[in-house]
């Protein structure tokens, strides 16, 4: 059997890296907390997503930096970082796409969870797996994750332009959200949570939505040059 | 006051109002100028882009989306050195990986498969905790260590729509070699680190070959029900009737929410041993195994990091000796993940083969961290003074470990 083994481990070994991936950021427990998500649910389907497997998976790594408007962390958000995207079917509808990342909090590490709808890709639901944060209460709290639903990618990257060239513009949704009531060493992580939260919608349009809101960013950045 | 007089008053009083109308209304012009001022809305009447036609991507082989989707490949590399103050100095290098691939239909993963193997090289020997098989393997081996298949669901075909839909994740089927259902192992991968908990003390493996069924009972509990062969390594009978294993443990809504982790195990049957005080060379012989464990984590947030608390408790009978197992483990994690400091304690004690003790330090430096443990990179130095050694006198053990794994 040792035998039958090494050559086994020689094969995999002299086999091509392009073709393999690797084990994916997921759920715990996924078929209990997508259940909760969406209780009409018959099955769930998982994908794995890479930026090295992704055709120009470079080019859209160097992008994400662009899109998200910060830096990213070495240790936490590295090109190889795997991620699962959950699919989620009533029979044979797509009803729903789960999707988390993982970004740097000031405790350490914030899971973002979120909920979309598979054809608009409007937010249905956000949630933290895990939370490592003093404000974990207040971040956790419904009021304040309930505020996200309905919003896209395309109002993150139109809060860039608002913030910027017409502050406290009607039009823009982020700058109307609630932030709930923290201390100040918890603002970091509230800033981090929806970091992660526009993170993890960037990606979705990357793996799921083909790059859908891409208009929005590239007019937000003309519209800001402008 | 004479008429006159009140008309001149008025048509002095006439600039002033005038005056202070006009300052009065300056804001709401301004404010008018500015709003003149601001730029049309740049996003107006700018609509998503149509999603791609994916029906006019050329269509894959099998074989191209059997080794591009949902397989994942890692490469592992393993240096450790280790030494005793008697001066017994050991090298364990190592070369792996790990293959995971999970198999989907259109609307759903019906399956996955593991398979951790490496290729090893060994001059000299320490017992380090990541290392206790490791006496009978000198030189070149090559060891696997996870090898199992997941089947999802599979109750599906004798279930109705509704059914299916209600018991999601309630009946999975796993096949093959994976940590011992019993304590934290199930949930706790300690493929790479030097400090492991405590099944390999209680059990002489901490994998063993087993089928059963996994899942969740409700949104509070899971459970894992296992028929285990008991031989350990190898997949082998010599006799023994194997054993029968089930965990209930906190479903993920309480790590998450809470940090909270934990269960109750019990496990009973007949599985392979070395007997009490034959040398390590003698023959394994079927040894009747009674434990019963309860376990628990929990993760904590701490000044610019995260402290985590692991406590492993069980009790019960190898043939008549009564065994008892204790494993306590304390660790802090900096914030930014690229530190972290954690210390053991570790009780195993049967009647009639003595007691093992040992408390163990450990400072690791992170250059890679990933959460999930899919992309780690580490330096790790761990000192273990054993405190009861039974039967040879207690040693300390320093390992220098370096670990890539992605």
């Amino acid at each position: 059997m040792n035998h039958f083994l090494i050559i086994l481990a020689l094969l995999f070994a002299a086999a091509p890296e392009r073709l393999f991936g690797a084990i994916g950021c997921t759920l715990s427990n996924p078929a209990e907390d997508l259940k909760y998500l969406y209780p009409e649910m018959t099955t769930f389907k998982e994908e794995l997503k890479e930026f090295p497997k992704l055709p120009d998976g470079a080019g859209l790594f160097k992008g994400l930096r662009a899109r998200l408007g910060s830096d990213l962390d070495p240790i936490y958000e590295t090109y190889e970082t795997p991620y699962t995207v959950y699919s989620i079917f009533k029979g044979d509808a797509r009803i729903g796409v789960v999707h988390g990342v993982n970004v740097p909090g000031k405790g350490g590490v914030i899971q973002v969870f979120v909920a979309t709808d598979p054809k608009t890709g409007e937010i249905k639901n956000f949630f933290f797996q895990r939370l490592e944060s003093p404000a974990a209460r207040q971040l956790r709290s419904k009021e304040f994750r309930m505020q996200f639903e309905g919003l896209t990618l395309a109002d993150f990257y139109k809060h860039d332009y608002y913030a910027a060239a017409q502050p406290g513009a009607k039009a823009d949704k982020l700058a109307a959200l609630k932030p709930p009531s923290l201390d100040p060493g918890g603002k970091p992580d509230y800033e981090a949570s929806l970091r992660g939260l526009r993170k993890n919608l960037i990606l979705l349009d990357y793996f799921v939505y083909g790059r859908r809101f891409e208009p929005f960013f590239e007019r937000a950045q003309q519209a800001r040059k402008n | 006051m004479p008429k006159d007089q009140q008309n001149r008053g008025a048509g002095s009083l006439l600039p002033l109002v005038i005056a202070i109308g006009g300052i009065a209304l300056m804001p709401l012009r301004a404010q008018e100028t500015r709003h003149e001022q601001q730029p049309a809305d740049p996003f107006a009447g700018l609509n998503p882009a149509p999603a791609a036609d994916t029906s006019s991507q050329p269509k894959r082989s099998w074989f191209s989306r059997f080794f591009r989707d949902n397989l994942g490949f890692r490469e592992e590399v393993m240096s450790e050195f280790t030494s005793d103050v008697e001066g017994s100095n050991a090298s364990r290098q190592s070369v792996g990986f790990e293959v995971l691939k999970k198999f989907s239909t259109a609307t759903a993963t019906v399956a996955s498969f593991d398979f951790q193997g490496r290729l090893v090289r060994r001059d000299g020997y320490n017992p380090v905790l990541n290392d206790m098989e490791g006496a009978s393997r000198p030189g070149w081996s090559f060891e696997y260590h996870n090898l199992y298949v997941d089947l999802y669901n599979v109750a599906n075909p004798l279930l109705s729509a509704s059914g299916r839909g209600k018991n999601v994740g309630r009946f999975n089927f796993r096949a093959g070699r994976f940590y011992v259902p019993f304590g934290l192992n199930l949930q706790t991968d300690t493929h790479g680190t030097i400090l492991q908990l405590s099944n390999e003390s209680n059990f002489g493996n901490d994998r063993d070959w087993y089928a059963g069924f996994w899942g969740s009972i409700n949104r509070h509990l899971n459970y894992d029900a296992y028929y285990m062969a008991g031989s350990g390594y190898d997949l082998e009978y010599r006799g023994q009737s194997g054993l029968a294993a089930v965990r209930l443990s906190l479903s993920n809504k309480y790590s998450s929410e809470y940090g909270l982790e934990g269960g109750v195990s019990v496990l009973g049957g007949e599985r392979l041993a070395q007997p009490a005080w034959s040398s390590s060379l003698a023959e394994p012989a079927p040894l009747k195994t009674q434990r019963i464990g309860i376990d628990a984590r929990y993760r904590h947030t701490a000044p610019r990091g995260l402290l985590t608390g692991t406590a492993e408790l069980s009790g019960g009978h190898d043939a008549r000796d009564p065994v008892v197992t204790q494993l306590y483990q304390a660790e802090y994690l900096r914030a930014s993940r690229r530190w972290g400091i954690a210390s053991q304690f570790r009780r195993f004690s049967r009647d009639g083969a003595g007691t093992d003790s040992a408390i163990l330090g450990e400072f690791t430096w992170y250059f890679r961290n990933d959460v999930a443990g899919s992309n780690s990179h580490w330096i790790k130095l761990n000192i273990e003074r054993q405190i009861q050694n039974y039967p040879e006198p207690p040693r300390t053990i320093v390992a220098l470990q370096y670990y890539f794994y992605r």
